[in-house]
């Protein structure tokens, strides 16, 4: 027994050392743990070949790192019940707790333990027993969380930046300017390091440590910062006094010397004049002209760029047209002006290429340009500037450095540059002789650099250090690279990437203390916004009212009633299209949805055209944001709020949300159908236009301007007007219940119903997504309305594309997503030996396909836990297109070739033979006898998850999770009791279940650790 | 069953443990994670965008036979010997260099942005959303490269673009991403990149403030840390330790000083404050020059340089000296000063050659080993957006200039690969993957797939093997 000989060598050494263990020692294994691990482990893992290469006959043989591998491994095969295999005798729960306390404490005490942090993780989450957590047998253990810092996440970074640069952004939202929240749009070029994970469920845990790359971008961005911070405080003295203070003299030198460079950069040549009269022509430079080439020929022979490509940008456009205005005299040629200004020019010593290029401008474009001065009122914009000297002892310096500095031949940019750089000397000695700044102002700023970068006031220590710190910056550097480089030092610190939750105060009987009032506001902002704490919660704290359970609920009420605000919800989709993307609840309301449903996971998704039949780019967008609108919509009725979510079978289709808009917006489409449909307007000329002309004029059909009729014979808009009508027609003759407000043709200005931002209303081939035939859609303008086959967010397009592949389903994401987010279960990683590829067939289904595949015992062991729960989900195909037959898309199989473009009605899909589509599946794991069993198909299976108490439950640990910032213990059970039973009691409401998370010990509570001393 | 992810992994010497998003973001504070690009030395990239698009039949060799011209008409698949043809004119200052040149015909890029303009998503083969971040979906081809072969500043960037009338200056936004939803930064001027990037030796007092301002935050922390243990310790003996290795790295650039002097380029004055005045050519040469001073001080292995852009001014250009040209007016064929658009487009991208020309010629210049600097050195100069100004990414043609060392063989030869959407035809997504693949990353496939060839259940992933070292 090979095993026996090496396992029980290693217990010798075990009782041969010193009881206390050194991380860097082997590891022994006393007799106890050999004994259990010979009966239970050696079979298979010991000799040659030992499954998954992991022998523990040779564990004395191995390295430390090796030892150490093996013993991770097989605590994680412990913890999670995965070994030893069902078909093997199990140790008694004696032994098994023996060997897992062992293999622990091993682990532990070499610093490696890997099963701790991997509990940590979202993904093991579902690991803490269920039952446990919600049978009520836990209900007495104290709830609580470890004090902590938790990085900051993709979204505070965004608002803190924000916050700091003053960056405040407004959208037209339904015609008035609103602010909003979360644009990370900033003049400022920041990069974003704190991206969190892109998977479905919760994403921003308090797990992350800032490493190498964080640093390294924040760097980069504290520099970005800094010097944006010293330009507004340049701008506003309020932004921050202590730096106005210390520039002061700065400030003023450099305002002294801007307004010197200015009126000699506009009057140098009357200053000189004056000066050196008759000399004044003797000192100049001979004027050489700039060689230029001919002018481009009039006749049409060369094709010209237009105006608007060749003309040299506004500011330069601005210093021609003031040239030429100084020297247009009557009579004057164009070739006499054109020399003039390059004179001018020239003396100004403008750099010889500018001078050519506005010569060659001015030679081909002079006509362009002419029309263009009328056109946008060059003259009233750009009024001549009149000579207005300084005052007179600044003319009396001017007049004297320019004395002093100006020789023959030189340009008059060479005088200036002389000057400037004596006064920019003189001022700098003037700064070294005042000395560097006082040290209470050097106090004052390090106070205030604190405040405004880490949001509170430095403690004393930091004070010091920071002012020592200031003094040394400010000698070295001089005081603007000083200033700088002490905010990026407080960038840099890590109060400002990490939250800080640490209990305050007395200790309770279990070690518990409440969070200090100062990180509850800020655990309390966070938990439902970005921002730090509002203007009440900061009150509360400086008044003390942030002390007790009740003080936290009068706020997280407060803060879930607010709608005075305007935030956006993602702004990949805010931006493109005139698309809305904004939620008025506090986001993470919203946010904890969407991501745990993880719709938006479809944007990264690109798909084929041709197999959606039309454009896919666009509508995608339309789709997530509309889908957005609907969790919005749930949220704010806040009633059955799980149910809702996963039965309603209304949903927003090519809709803005306003009701009243885009039922104006089907009725005016109406209105024109009824008035023309029983005319003969498809042949219809430009003079029965004019029969109609106050009517089209009420309506203001697109691309008809009826002012235009008969006053410009070339007006022809009936190519407008009959496509109108074709299309108005196509959407209303077969009795369809309204009319969907898309445009007809693609044209600048408005027509039909506008997006809540003010812009055109894009994208209708949305519909397809929810197979609505779009030359026969019976469009609803009252919406969220009934939609055809679809029951809840998992038969949204949204939901079933985010978790679909690029060409084809995927039922196992799918069944995956309903076990592990709606059932509470676990499915183990994919095995690494495991080649995870459905092979390809042209004569069978993908689930046929994947049944071959997956079904062998192996597989099976895990597919059993998801397949049965996708499968359903194949009636809808990878578009989230609701199907009955599936397509066999293989050339082989292809029927029709359909033509690649057409109207936006026309469905241009390919055709391909086709099978049927069987949705059966099986659902287990409710817990409930009867709710698990068969299912025909996902209505049915959705139905069935619906009423189970267990996917309430596994609803309710997400959001936790969320709130929380962690996994759930059993010492958290009551904390979700109680979460469940305000959800029960006030009729499904997500804002008291939220209020009960936030106030419950597992919130408001904190635990030193043996982490944190 | 398989074991090839496993071995995959192996071979990559990669560890199953993963990289974080945020470690992923710094290749200049990696050590190499493959055996295979430690053991090849020093190797390095040059990626120069170029926007309007290349039209295929602009590489295309004027001395076909007419088997050969047809065939290329017809994108069938060719495979010729540079040496017994010429070069297309606007290619000919590259006739020293035709051994070591390859003309790659017949990529597509349809899973990259295409139209106007891709922003990061030629480098990357995913569809960006435009320009949003969330629509950067992983780490572009340079940053993957970069990371197989770190150095000091792991990555630099440089872009001459602008706004149509004048030029863009200072560090801007880039156009490759370090990793997914991040987008790079680059130098936008010549006097930028130059004090960014040889700072050590032009201001060594901001380094030496930088490491002030390090060694204080290292005291900081290390200060808070000191009452912690465990976990949250962790959190901050992280940040410590990040400390510690940007302190080793400015200790490294500080190391480099002579060398930075040996190499340190001149720049004309000219290209002071942004260098609004500078010509496009006086841009791109002085760029030229720092992009060849970066890779041969050591400061970095990758550079990507978009040379141009659509709305990049172009000024002063030889034949159009003081016209003011819009590169996007040229795509819609509007000619400057009697100059039709497609002689002023030749010039433009005969400007580009002859940067192309001066790096290799001056990366030839520079002894390393047993030859020269180019040995170890790949330059693809590429269309960032496909076929033409308009492009649909069916074709994008790569003039691809590598040295003796070169991992791929296809030096010396136009190679037209099969046609998008047919039988063997490759992406950039697999033309990456070789490069991945040649110098030591064996993931088996870099990038989005095609998604016709995918409803055509054609074969498309993977490295393109006739390129790959036997």
């Amino acid at each position: 027994m090979l095993i026996l000989r090496h396992l029980y060598l290693l217990v010798m050494l075990a009782f041969a050392g010193n009881q206390l263990v050194l991380a860097s020692e082997p590891v022994a294994v006393p007799t106890a743990i050999a004994d259990v691990l010979q009966q239970h482990c050696a079979d298979c893992h010991s000799g040659d070949s030992p499954e998954a290469e992991i022998a523990l006959d040779r564990l004395g043989e191995l390295k430390l790192d090796d030892q150490l591998t093996v013993l991770n491994a097989a605590l994680e095969q412990l913890h999670f019940g995965l070994m030893p295999p069902a078909d093997a005798a199990s140790p008694s729960l004696e032994a098994r707790d023996r060997l897992q306390q062992w293999l622990t404490e091993q682990l532990d005490q070499r610093n490696a333990n890997q099963l701790r942090d991997k509990l940590r993780k979202p993904e093991y989450g579902n690991h803490v027993d269920h039952d446990a957590l919600f049978s009520g047998e836990h209900v007495n253990r104290p709830g609580f969380t470890y004090d902590r810092r938790w990085l900051i996440s993709e979204y505070i970074f965004d608002a803190k930046f924000n916050r700091i640069l003053n960056h405040n952004v407004n959208v037209n939202i339904d015609g008035k300017r609103q602010a909003v929240i979360g644009s990370n749009k900033r003049r400022v070029n920041l990069t974003n390091p704190f991206l969190l994970p892109t998977h479905s469920g919760v994403r921003y845990y308090a797990n992350e440590t800032l490493n190498g790359g964080h640093l390294l971008t924040m760097l980069t961005n504290a520099k970005e910062a800094g010097t944006y911070m010293l330009y507004l405080a340049g701008r506003d003295q309020r932004y921050l006094p202590a730096v106005t203070k210390i520039l002061a003299l700065e400030t003023q030198h450099e305002k002294t010397l801007a307004a010197r460079e200015r009126f000699l950069n506009q009057h140098v040549e009357t200053v000189l004049e004056n000066q050196f009269a008759d000399e004044h022509a003797k000192l100049l430079p001979v004027f050489v002209r700039a060689e230029v080439p001919a002018p481009i020929p009039n006749d049409g022979s060369v094709k010209k760029a237009p105006f608007h490509a060749a003309n040299p940008g506004n500011k330069e456009l601005e210093l021609i047209f003031r040239s030429m205005q100084r020297h247009q005299a009557d009579g004057l040629s164009d070739q006499l002006l054109i020399e003039n200004c390059e004179r001018e020019w020239f003396y100004h010593g403008h750099n010889p290429r500018t001078i050519q290029a506005r010569i060659t401008f001015l030679n081909n474009y002079m006509e362009e340009f002419r029309g263009q001065i009328k056109q946008h009122r060059f003259a009233e914009k750009y009024k001549p500037v009149q000579y207005l000297p300084l005052s007179e002892s600044e003319m009396q310096i001017v007049q004297a450095t320019v004395q002093k500095h100006r020789a023959r031949g030189d340009r008059y940019d060479a005088v200036i540059k002389k000057c400037l750089e004596q006064w920019r000397q003189e001022f700098e000695q003037a700064r070294i002789d005042a000395g560097p700044p006082e040290h209470e102002v050097v106090s004052e700023l390090v106070q205030q650099l604190f405040e405004k970068i880490l949001e509170r006031p430095p403690t004393e220590g930091e004070q010091e250090k920071h002012i020592a710190l200031a003094t040394d910056y400010l000698r070295g550097l001089g005081n603007q690279q000083g200033i700088k480089k002490l905010i990026q030092t407080l960038i840099l610190n890590t109060d400002f990437v990490y939250r800080n939750e640490f209990g305050q105060g007395e200790a309770d009987q279990y070690g518990r203390r409440m969070l200090s009032p100062r990180d509850a506001s800020y655990a309390l902002a966070y938990a439902l916004t970005d921002s730090s704490p509002d203007a009440e919660l900061q009150k509360a704290v400086k008044e003390g009212r942030l002390s007790s359970r009740e003080d936290y609920e009068r706020e997280v009420r407060r803060m879930l009633a607010r709608r005075d605000q305007f935030y956006i919800v993602d702004e990949s989709v805010h931006r493109p299209n005139d698309l809305s993307s904004f939620t008025q609840m506090p986001i993470r309301e919203l946010r904890f949805v969407r991501e745990y449903f993880g719709y938006q996971r479809l944007l990264p998704i690109f798909k084929d055209n041709k197999r959606f039949g039309a454009s896919y780019d666009a509508a995608k967008l339309r789709l997530v944001s509309e889908t957005d609108r609907l969790v919005d919509h749930i949220l704010e009725q806040d009633q059955n709020v799980f149910h809702e979510l996963l039965t309603t079978d209304k949903f927003y289709v090519f809709h803005s949300g306003d009701n009243e808009v885009m039922q104006a917006s089907a009725d005016r489409i109406r209105r024109i159908y009824e008035h023309f449909k029983d005319t003969d307007w498809s042949e219809f000329e430009v003079d029965d236009l004019g029969k109609h002309k106050d009517f089209i004029a009420a309506e203001t059909m697109r691309g008809i301007d009826v002012n235009r009729l008969f006053k410009d014979r070339r007006y022809n808009p009936l190519n407008s007007f009959k496509t109108q009508l074709t299309s108005f027609t196509l959407r209303l003759d077969k009795g369809q219940a309204a009319a969907a407000p898309y445009n007809s043709f693609p044209a600048h200005g408005m027509a039909n119903a506008a997006s809540r931002y003010g812009g055109r209303f894009q994208s209708p081939e949305v519909a397809r997504f929810y197979n609505i035939d779009m030359s026969n859609w019976d469009y609803q303008p009252i919406q969220p309305a009934a939609v055809e086959s679809r029951k809840g967010l998992l038969t949204s397009p949204a939901w079933l594309i985010a978790h679909a592949k690029n060409t084809e389903t995927d039922p196992i994401q799918r069944g995956k997503w309903i076990r592990e987010k709606l059932l509470a279960g676990s499915i183990p990683d994919v095995p690494i030996t495991v080649d995870a590829v459905i092979p390809e067939d042209p004569h069978k289904t993908l689930r046929e396909r994947m049944e071959a595949k997956t079904g062998d015992q192996y597989c099976w062991k895990c597919h059993q836990k998801m397949n049965p729960l996708g499968l359903p989900f194949e009636s809808f195909d990878d578009f989230g297109r609701y199907r009955t037959e599936e397509s066999l898309e293989y050339p082989e199989n292809l029927v029709e070739k359909v033509k690649d473009k057409g109207a936006p009605h026309e469905d241009l899909r390919d055709i391909y033979k086709t099978l049927p589509v069987v949705s059966t599946g099986y659902l287990s794991g409710t817990g409930d006898k009867t709710l698990d069993g068969e299912v025909d198909n996902a209505f049915e299976l959705i139905d069935r998850i619906a009423q189970s108490d267990r996917v309430r439950q596994s609803m309710i640990r997400y959001a936790f999770r969320y709130f929380m910032g962690r996994n759930e213990t059993l010492s958290d059970s009551k904390t979700l009791l109680d979460a469940q039973r305000a959800y029960l009691e006030s009729g499904g409401s997500f804002d008291e279940l939220i209020v009960s998370l936030l106030t419950s010990d597992s919130f408001i509570y904190r635990k030193p650790t043996s982490d944190t001393l | 069953m398989s074991l090839h992810r496993r071995q995959l992994l192996q071979a990559a010497g990669i560890g199953l443990g993963g990289v974080s998003l945020a470690q992923a973001l710094a290749p200049s504070l990696a050590t190499a994670t493959s055996q295979v690009a430690a053991s090849l030395g020093p190797r390095r990239f040059v990626f120069i965008r170029k926007s309007n698009g290349v039209r295929p039949n602009e590489v295309a060799l004027p001395t076909f036979s007419d088997a050969q011209k047809k065939a290329d008409k017809d994108r069938l698949p060719l495979d010729i010997e540079l040496a017994n043809h010429e070069l297309p004119e606007w290619l000919q200052q590259l006739d020293p260099h035709k051994q070591q040149l390859c003309i790659l015909q017949g990529l597509s890029c349809k899973m990259s942005e295409n139209g106007h303009w891709s922003y990061s998503s030629v480098l990357g083969a995913y569809k960006s959303g435009r320009n949003s971040l969330s629509g950067i979906k992983r780490a572009t081809i340079d940053f993957e490269l970069a990371k197989l072969f770190p150095s000091p500043f792991g990555h630099v960037e440089l872009s001459l673009t602008g706004n149509y009338s004048s030029f863009r200056t200072g560090i801007v936004s880039g156009y490759s991403a370090p990793a997914p939803h991040q987008r790079n930064y680059c130098y936008a001027d010549p006097q930028t990149a130059y004090n960014e990037l040889f700072k050590s030796v032009t201001n060594p007092e901001a380094v030496d403030s930088d490491n002030q301002m390090l060694a204080f935050l290292q005291g900081e922390e290390n200060f808070k840390a000191k009452v912690l243990a465990g976990y949250e310790k962790q959190k901050l003996s992280n940040h410590v330790q990040s400390i510690e290795r940007i302190q080793a790295r400015n200790k490294q650039l500080t190391g480099l000083a002579e060398v930075i002097k040996r190499h340190l380029p001149e720049l004309d004055a000219v290209h002071a404050n942004g260098g609004q005045n500078a010509s496009t050519p006086e841009k791109q040469q002085a760029m030229t020059d720092i992009l060849v001073a970066a890779l041969a001080t050591g400061l970095t292995n990758v550079v990507t340089y978009t040379i141009d852009e659509l709305s990049t001014p172009i000024k002063g250009l030889p034949g159009n000296e003081s016209d003011h040209i819009s590169i996007h007016e040229l795509g819609h064929n509007g000619g400057y000063s009697g100059v039709p658009a497609d002689e002023i487009r030749e010039t433009i991208r005969v400007g580009h050659i002859q940067q192309v020309s001066t790096i290799v010629d001056k990366l030839k210049s520079i002894p390393e080993g047993k030859g020269t600097m180019f040995d170890n050195t790949v330059v693809m100069y590429f269309p960032e957006n496909g076929e033409g100004h308009h492009s649909h990414g069916t074709e994008a043609p790569f003039v691809i200039l590598a040295g003796d060392n070169c991992r791929l063989d296809m030096h010396g030869r136009y190679i037209r690969l099969p046609y998008h959407g047919t039988e063997g035809h490759k992406t950039i997504g697999n033309w990456y993957t070789t490069l991945l693949n040649a110098y030591g990353n064996p993931i088996e496939h870099y990038g989005d797939l095609d998604l016709e060839m995918s409803r055509k259940k054609l074969d498309q992933s993977g490295a393109i093997k006739q390129f790959m070292p036997v």
